[in-house]
């Protein structure tokens, strides 16, 4: 198998193109093997399709089909074809995944800004000298800048999204780790980021999705539904006013919480955090009203009140380990249940599972960050859920939570080339994602990054299988390719220098 | 000229005790000579008049009269720049960002730090001023008197500045930048009311445009994206770097060097080659580190330098005499590990020459340079090797030659 190394720039990518030549079944064209680095640049500026053929694997798009053998295209980031026996250039990056399963990149929602700006070192060990932190007045501090939280607009989503886009870091060691557990794209404060390595550019798909709204409290409710009303109201009046060709005064906005008109208005959709019974009926009941598909996060006593929450179009993001314990003074069932995610299912919610912890953590208990993603999803399984919908909640659903489900959550042509290249079923406990290719790019490899590398290679495995076939192998030639095994080439600059 | 002016004289002369300097000219001829800008010299010879090179070449003819240092042992070096340090000024100086801040108006003229350093073979240090942001302007000093006046020799060096990625840290940089914009529009602004005005006078009327001056806090950024002032950018990983290049996009116009304190699990590496492609200059520390999450180690440098980034070194720490006095050895340590020799005594002298916008005067061993010249009774960068003397402009401050 051979794996190109991962390209920074369209520049160094024809560069290698040339040096990795000799693995493809035609010989490249002449062009390719520009000596003249100048030339070369100049060449490759005017815009050179890229293109990355995947296989041979089984795909599984996400959408219930199953094409085993088949070839996966990419062209530019984005899915040009998938299937048999279809025309590929010969310029065209392959990949051989024979034998390896493909699916679409999961997305995980509530993900903590660790994934995009954490490291290792923390960032400030060092002591600049001349600088003295604590002679700092606060309003220059990463945290408490307090200008900032005046200005903002609670409505404004935008400067979550800058927020994270100036503090993206394409090489933190936990976007490695979290591309190498199969998500490629996450939510991190009302925003869908791409999790993309080595640049800083496009990485945010969508922002302001969401509007989180509060259900809890009987205050609560009564508010919320004074503001529904007016927003109802508002746009009723404003229908009547364009029906009449816009004759007299424009109808007012005063006093229309803006947050709820645009749930009204579909530019946003409404999010609750509710796990008791009543407040989701009573969830299900003004979304019925008013007409718009609430997103229901926690949702523990969904399953009690599935019927109701599948007729108000919900989508349920739940976890299937989450506990609750039954409230003794109802009557009506009531507490969590491992068959939450199977019932809401099959009363027709859209269920999307995310793990108990949105980040990647070393302390606590383990299993339960993002690291853990598919696993949580296998929970639900084991409660009933169908294997596809169990794929579904950590993919295509969260992508349409987010409005990105155009672009991302399932294997399909005119898609965002997000690929899971694994050597088994996605949400097998012993399985591991070999690759990960983003935007059309091979993001993560196994077997070069540091760490799952030692764990069950599968060049090793390959050939121990091989072996055992063929009966006896001679020793000596075991598996040329293992010793890049080890991790050390993870940047990728050890060979090139 | 001068070539004219010399004759086979003083060939086979033993070190006689040097006679009186007739036109202050001195000739120095040593084993070897490190020019940095062409290359190790064997038997060379270093003419030296009013504290200037104006000749370096291999077994030069040296007119008689003229004084004559000879060395057969030695090796000469253009003397070691510190290019970013706070030695001898307050550790605790605050957090202020303000671009028309000078280092040189810190510098405590009874210290006698500098003239330690000018010891250890360091001849010119520049140091930067405190803070976060736009810390500044940084001043270079050489020993070579008591008062401020004679220590700081250029009190513009180069804007120090922060880097990371960070909202605060960007909007830093951007804001500066969009100030600078603003003036120069409204000098536009101004130049055509101006042009306007001068049609209607006659020709005697007419008077020179005469741009309004920029604030105080603009005019060290103005002066940075017109490439008079150097910049020079603090980051701690690769990440920050996109992050300034998303800020500075297209203002090609900068001149800028990157600073980097190399740690553990630093991931410089994965921008290295892309700081090769603009060939820009790295200054660091001369430390070995730990690959990400391991203890498997690397030497950045070297792989920096391989990828075609320009290198500079500072000390270990630069804040303290020790740092100095072992700064060579601490470069020897990543020539033994990898690193290349050449680029090792560049980034002793002349890159750091060039990151204090010095290169025209300092750093190397030419014609034309000012004559800040080490001499050693070996390789540079061997641990035995002694620093014999020390020349400040062709004035021997420290060490003693005449035997």
């Amino acid at each position: 198998m051979k794996v190109m190394h991962l390209k920074r720039t369209t520049f160094c990518g024809l560069a290698l193109l040339g040096l990795a030549a000799p693995a493809f079944a035609r010989p490249a064209p002449a062009p390719l093997f520009v000596d003249d680095e100048e030339a070369a640049e100049e060449e490759t500026e005017e815009e050179v399709d890229e293109y990355l053929l995947l296989e041979g694997g089984d795909i599984f798009t996400g959408t219930g089909a199953v094409l085993r053998g088949a070839d996966l295209l990419t062209k530019n980031g984005k899915i040009e074809a998938i299937g048999y026996d279809f025309y590929v250039p010969e310029e065209a990056e392959v990949m051989d995944v024979r034998g390896l399963r493909l699916y679409p990149g999961m997305v995980a929602l509530s993900a903590s800004s660790r994934i995009t700006e954490g490291s290792f070192a923390p960032a400030d060990e060092i002591e600049e000298p001349g600088y003295d932190p604590s002679l700092d007045l606060g309003s220059e501090g990463d945290e408490w800048d307090f200008d900032a939280l005046e200005d903002a607009d609670p409505f404004a989503p935008g400067d979550a999204a800058t927020r994270t886009t100036d503090s993206y870091d394409p090489f933190s060691t936990f976007l490695i780790l979290t591309l190498g557990a199969g998500i490629t794209t996450v939510e991190q404060s009302n925003s869908a980021i791409k999790l993309k390595r080595y640049t800083i550019d496009d990485i945010v798909l969508r922002e302001g999705f969401q509007t989180s709204l509060s259900f809890g409290s009987p205050d609560a409710r009564r508010g919320l539904r004074e503001d529904f009303a007016e927003a109802r109201a508002y746009l009723d009046a404003m229908r009547l006013w364009r029906e009449n060709d816009e004759e007299g005064d424009e109808p007012s906005k005063r006093g229309v919480n803006g947050a709820v008109l645009s749930v009204l208005e579909g530019g946003t959709r409404a999010k609750f955090r509710a796990d008791d019974r009543d407040e989701l009926l009573a969830i299900a009941r003004l979304a019925q009203e008013y007409g718009f598909r609430p997103i229901i996060e926690g949702c523990r006593e969904g399953w009690v009140v599935a019927d109701e929450l599948g007729r108000a179009g919900a989508t349920a993001v739940i976890n299937a380990r989450d506990r609750r314990w039954k409230d003794d003074l109802q009557v009506a069932e009531g507490g969590s249940s491992i068959e939450n995610a199977a019932k809401l299912h099959a009363a027709g919610v859209q269920v999307a599972i995310k793990p108990l912890s949105g980040s990647i953590d070393l302390g606590g208990i383990a299993g339960r960050d993002l690291l853990a993603l598919p696993i949580e999803a296998a929970f639900a399984v084991r409660g009933g859920l169908p294997e596809q919908a169990a794929l579904e909640s950590i993919t295509i659903v969260p992508a349409r939570i987010m409005g990105v489900d155009h672009r991302i959550g399932t294997l399909e042509v005119g898609k965002d080339a997000d690929v899971l290249v694994t050597d088994g079923d996605l949400l097998h406990y012993e399985t591991f994602v070999q690759y990960a290719v983003v935007a059309g790019e091979l993001v993560y490899d196994k077997s070069e990054e540091l760490f799952y590398a030692h764990i069950r290679p599968r060049e090793q495995a390959a050939a121990e299988e091989e072996a055992g076939d063929a009966g006896a192998a001679p020793e000596g030639e075991a598996d040329p390719e293992h010793e890049s095994g080890d991790g050390d080439h993870e940047d990728g600059t050890d060979d090139e220098g | 000229m001068i070539l004219t002016s010399l004759t086979l004289g003083a060939l086979t002369g033993l070190a006689t005790p040097a006679p009186e300097p007739t036109s202050d000219l001195l000739a120095l001829r040593v084993g070897r000579a490190e020019t940095i800008a062409n290359g190790p010299i064997d038997n060379a010879v270093v003419l030296i008049q009013d504290g200037e090179i104006v000749i370096v070449g291999e077994d030069l003819p040296i007119e008689r009269g003229i004084p004559v240092l000879d060395l057969p042992d030695a090796v000469v070096m253009p003397g070691m720049i510190n290019c970013r340090s706070r030695i001898g000024l307050d550790s605790r100086a605050g957090t202020v960002s303000e671009p028309q801040i000078l280092a040189a108006d810190e510098v405590y003229a009874g210290s006698d730090v500098y003239a330690e350093l000018l010891e250890l073979g360091v001849t010119a240090v520049a140091l930067y001023p405190p803070g976060r942001g736009i810390m500044g302007q940084a001043a270079v000093l050489q020993a070579r008197g008591e008062s401020v006046d004679e220590l700081v020799v250029e009190r513009h060096a180069y804007l120090a500045m922060t880097m990371a990625a960070d909202r605060n840290a960007k909007k830093t940089i951007v804001d500066a930048l969009e100030d600078v914009d603003d003036y120069l529009e409204d000098v536009e602004k101004d130049r055509e009311k101006w042009a306007k005005k001068q049609k209607k006078k006659d020709d005697d009327e007419k008077e020179p445009f005469e741009p309004e001056a920029p604030d105080a806090d603009v005019l060290p950024l103005l002066r940075l994206v017109t490439g008079d002032l150097r910049g020079q950018f603090s980051i701690r990983k690769s990440a920050d770097l996109l992050h300034l290049w998303d800020v500075l996009a297209e203002r090609e116009t900068i001149d800028y060097d990157l600073h980097v304190p190399l740690r553990d699990d630093i991931d410089l590496f994965y921008v290295a080659e892309r700081i090769g492609e603009r060939g820009l200059r790295v200054i660091c520390d001369p430390e070995i580190v730990a690959h990400p999450g391991t203890r498997r180690e690397r030497n950045l440098p070297a792989e920096l330098a391989r990828a075609g980034a320009k290198i500079a070194f500072v000390p270990r720490s630069s804040e303290s005499v020790d740092a100095h006095r072992n700064w060579r050895r601490d470069v020897g340590r990543l020539v033994a590990y990898g690193l290349d020799r050449q680029t090792a005594l560049r980034g002793l002298t002349l890159e750091p020459a060039h990151a204090i916008g010095m290169g025209d005067r300092l750093g190397s061993i030419e014609a034309g340079k000012r004559a800040d010249l080490l001499i050693f009774d070996g390789d540079p960068f061997e641990t035995t090797t002694k620093l014999q003397a020390v020349l400040l402009g062709g004035e021997v401050v420290h060490g003693e030659l005449y035997q």
